[in-house]
C-alpha cells in the first residue's frame, strides 16, 4: 500500500531531529543506524557543505509500491551530522517516496532555525538534502522508466503530464508552486520542479 | 581516565600542592608588608624566582617576573616592546604562533603596524630566509615560539636570535609556554631578550606565569598600581600560585621526565602510523625536531571531533586541531599554513603525553583507538580513496 497523498507538516521530521535530547543525539552518534549502502534497486543522493567541508551520502532502496525498504547512509562531518543521519534514515524507512520527500523538505528549514539554533540545523538539514537527492535520483530513474501512455511527471504523487495541463489551462496557473496546491505535483522531491515550469510555458504560448 | 592532553593543561604534581598547602592556609601575608610574616612571604616568592630563573637557564633571578598566564607574559613583551620604540612600527612573527601572540599582532595590524608572518614549510619547520629577508631596520620587535602546541614542532631559536642580532635592533621575544619542563632551556647562552612560560603547562596550577627580561631590558608596567615586582609588574604577588611554580620547576630541573614521557610518546606514535593506513604524522619524521611528548596525527577522510567523542566516551582526553562550526569548518591555522590538505587536516588528533601517564594507559589506548578508526573509515563517504590507503599498506 502507497501513502500517496499523505500530507504532514512540513519539514517536521527535521525539527523533530533537531529537537531531539542530547542523550539521543550521543546514542545515535555513538551507535548509527544503517550505516553503508541501501540494497538493489538503489538510488543515490549526496550533499556538501561548501563552508564546513562535511560530505553525506544516502542511498534508498524503494519497492514497486514506491515504498522505502532500506535507507542507508555514509557520512564524515561533526558529530550533529551523523547522529541526524542516522534518526533520519530510522523515520523514513518503511515510508513512501512521496511521504518522506515531503516531510523531508529542508529548503526554509535552515533560514527558520538558524536563529534558534546556529550549530545544528545546517547539519540536520544537510542530511535532508543528501536524502532528498537519493529521491530524486529515484524519482528521475522511475519517470525514465515509466511506460504508461501519458507521461508521468511527478512521480512523488503520481501526477501526469495531462493532469497538469489541464489544471493549468482550467485554472489559469501561472507558478509551479500553484500547481503544486492545486494537484500536489512538485510537492515531494522537487525533481520535477523544472518540467513543471516548462509545461507552464509551453501553455502559456498563444 | 586516561589524559593524553598534557599540551593543553596538566595536573597539579602532589610535590606542588603539599609545596603550596601553607601558603593556603598558614601564610596569608602580603609579601609588601614590613612585618615578619609579610618578610615570611616575601621570601617565598623570591625562592620560586630562584627556582623558575634556574629552570629555564636565566643569568639572574631578577630577570624573571610573576604574570597571571602565558598570554599576559606574551601580550606584556610584546606591547611593551612596542611602547618602548615608538618609532617602530613593524613586528615579524609567524603564522603558527598561539593566539596569544597571533590574535595580538593580528589586532596591531588594524592600528597602524605592518607585521611580517612567516611560513612554514609542510613539516611546520620555519621559513628561515623568508625570516631572513623580513628583518629591517625598523623591525620593533620578532616574537616566535620555541614549541608549537599543537604539533610539538622546534623552532631554531639560538639561530634565530643570531639572525635578529646581525640584522636588526629588534627586541627578540619567545612564547615558551609549551617547551618549558619538556626540554632544557638555556636562556643565558641564547640571544633572548624575552620569553613567556606558563605555570599550568608543567603541573603548577593555572593562573601563574612568568615574563623573562634579559637584564637591561625595561618594559613599561603592563598593569598600573604599585611596586610589586621590582616596579615592573603591579598587582599583590599571587604567591600561593608563585610557590607551585616554584615548586613544579624544581621538580621539572631534578626529576625531569623526558626519557620516560619520551618512550611513551614514540610508543603511542609508532603503532598508530604502523597499525592505521589512513593516520599520517603532522611534523617532522625527525622526532629530535619536536618536543618529546607531542604527535599530531591526521586521520584521512575522518573527522577529528568525532574520533574526540568516541575516545572520550572510552574515558581517553584528547585534542582536535579540527573546530566544528555551523557556518565554517575551523581547522587549525598551524595546519593549513603546513598545507596538510583539508581531507587530512580535519581528521587531525593531539595526543600529548605527560610526566603521569603509563604504559598500560598507552597500551589500552592503542587497544581502544583502532576499533574507533575503522568505525568511522567505514562510515566515510571517501570509499574509494579509503581503500587505496588500505590496500597499499594493508
Amino acid at each position: 500500500m502507497t501513502n500517496l497523498g499523505v500530507r504532514r507538516h512540513p519539514r517536521a521530521l527535521l525539527v523533530e531531529i533537531l529537537l531531539s535530547t542530547a542523550e539521543t543525539l550521543k546514542e545515535h552518534f555513538l551507535n548509527p543506524s544503517n550505516v553503508g549502502e541501501a540494497g538493489e534497486p538503489r538510488f543515490t543522493g549526496r550533499a556538501v557543505s561548501v563552508s564546513c567541508g562535511a560530505v553525506v551520502q544516502f542511498s534508498v532502496q524503494v519497492d514497486q509500491a514506491h515504498n522505502i525498504l532500506q535507507a542507508k547512509f555514509r557520512a564524515v562531518g561533526c558529530d550533529v551530522l551523523i547522529s541526524a543521519s542516522s534518526l533520519l534514515s530510522e523515520a523514513v524507512t518503511g515510508m513512501s517516496t512521496a511521504e518522506a520527500a515531503n516531510d523531508v523538505h529542508s529548503q526554509s528549514f535552515v533560514e527558520e532555525f538558524a536563529e534558534i539554533d546556529d550549530n545544528r540545523s545546517a547539519c540536520v538539514a544537510l542530511a535532508g538534502s543528501a536524502l532528498i537527492s537519493a529521491l530524486q535520483d529515484y524519482s528521475n530513474t522511475a519517470r525514465d522508466e515509466w511506460s504508461g501512455d501519458d507521461a508521468l511527471i511527478c512521480t512523488c504523487f503520481f501526477v501526469s503530464e495531462q493532469t497538469i495541463e489541464r489544471e493549468i489551462q482550467n485554472r489559469g496557473l501561472t507558478t509551479v508552486g500553484e500547481v503544486t496546491r492545486v494537484c500536489s505535483a512538485g510537492g515531494g522531491c522537487g525533481s520535477c520542479h523544472q518540467l513543471i515550469q516548462e509545461i507552464l510555458d509551453s501553455v502559456a504560448l498563444p | 581516565m586516561i589524559y593524553l592532553d598534557n599540551n593543553a593543561t596538566t595536573r597539579i604534581a602532589p610535590e606542588v600542592a603539599e609545596a603550596m598547602l601553607p601558603y593556603l592556609t598558614k601564610f596569608f601575608g602580603n609579601p609588601s608588608s614590613a612585618h615578619a610574616l609579610g618578610r615570611e612571604m616575601k621570601q617565598a616568592v623570591e625562592n620560586a624566582r630562584q627556582e623558575v630563573a634556574e629552570l629555564i637557564g636565566a643569568a639572574d633571578a631578577s630577570e624573571v617576573v610573576f604574570t597571571s598566564c602565558g598570554s599576559e607574559s606574551d601580550n606584556w613583551a610584546i606591547n611593551g616592546a612596542l611602547a618602548t620604540q615608538p618609532e617602530k612600527k613593524h613586528i615579524v612573527t609567524t603564522q603558527v604562533e598561539h593566539e596569544a601572540v597571533r590574535n595580538l599582532c593580528q589586532q596591531l595590524e588594524t592600528q597602524g603596524y605592518e607585521v611580517s608572518w612567516i611560513g612554514v614549510n609542510s613539516e611546520g619547520e620555519l621559513d628561515m630566509e623568508g625570516l631572513r629577508q623580513a628583518l629591517r631596520d625598523d623591525t620593533a620587535i620578532v616574537s616566535v615560539m620555541l614549541a608549537n602546541n599543537e604539533t610539538g614542532v622546534l623552532f631554531p631559536i639560538s639561530e634565530i636570535g643570531q639572525l635578529v642580532r646581525e640584522r636588526t635592533n629588534a627586541l627578540f621575544h619567545v612564547d615558551g609556554v609549551q617547551a618549558v619542563g619538556k626540554l632544557p632551556i638555556d636562556l643565558k647562552s641564547w640571544q633572548v631578550d624575552l620569553f613567556a612560560l606558563s605555570g599550568h603547562k608543567f603541573h603548577a596550577p593555572q593562573g601563574i606565569g612568568a615574563l623573562y627580561m634579559r637584564r637591561g631590558v625595561d618594559l613599561p608596567s603592563f598593569i598600573v598600581g604599585g611596586k610589586q615586582e621590582d616596579g615592573r609588574r603591579a598587582g599583590t604577588s599571587a604567591v600561593p600560585g608563585i610557590v607551585g611554580l616554584g615548586a613544579a620547576s624544581r621538580l621539572a630541573r631534578l626529576e625531569d621526565d623526558h626519557d620516560t614521557v619520551l618512550d611513551l610518546r614514540n610508543l603511542l606514535e609508532d603503532s598508530i602510523l604502523n597499525e592505521i593506513p589512513n593516520a599520517r604524522l603532522n611534523g617532522p619524521a625527525d622526532r629530535s625536531k619536536r618536543l618529546p611528548n607531542t604527535s599530531n596525527i591526521s586521520f584521512e577522510y575522518v573527522e577529528g571531533q568525532n574520533i574526540l567523542t568516541h575516545l572520550d566516551e572510552a574515558g581517553i582526553y584528547v585534542s582536535t586541531g579540527s573546530a566544528c562550526h555551523s557556518s565554517s569548518h575551523e581547522s587549525s591555522p598551524t595546519l593549513r599554513a603546513m598545507n596538510v590538505p583539508y581531507t587530512a587536516a580535519q581528521g587531525s588528533v593531539r595526543f600529548s603525553v605527560g610526566r603521569y601517564n603509563t604504559e598500560a594507559e598507552i597500551r589500552e589506548t592503542l587497544t581502544v583507538l583502532p576499533g574507533i578508526i575503522k568505525k568511522l573509515v567505514d562510515m566515510s563517504p571517501y570509499e574509494n580513496e579509503l581503500k587505496a590507503l588500505y590496500a597499499k599498506r594493508g
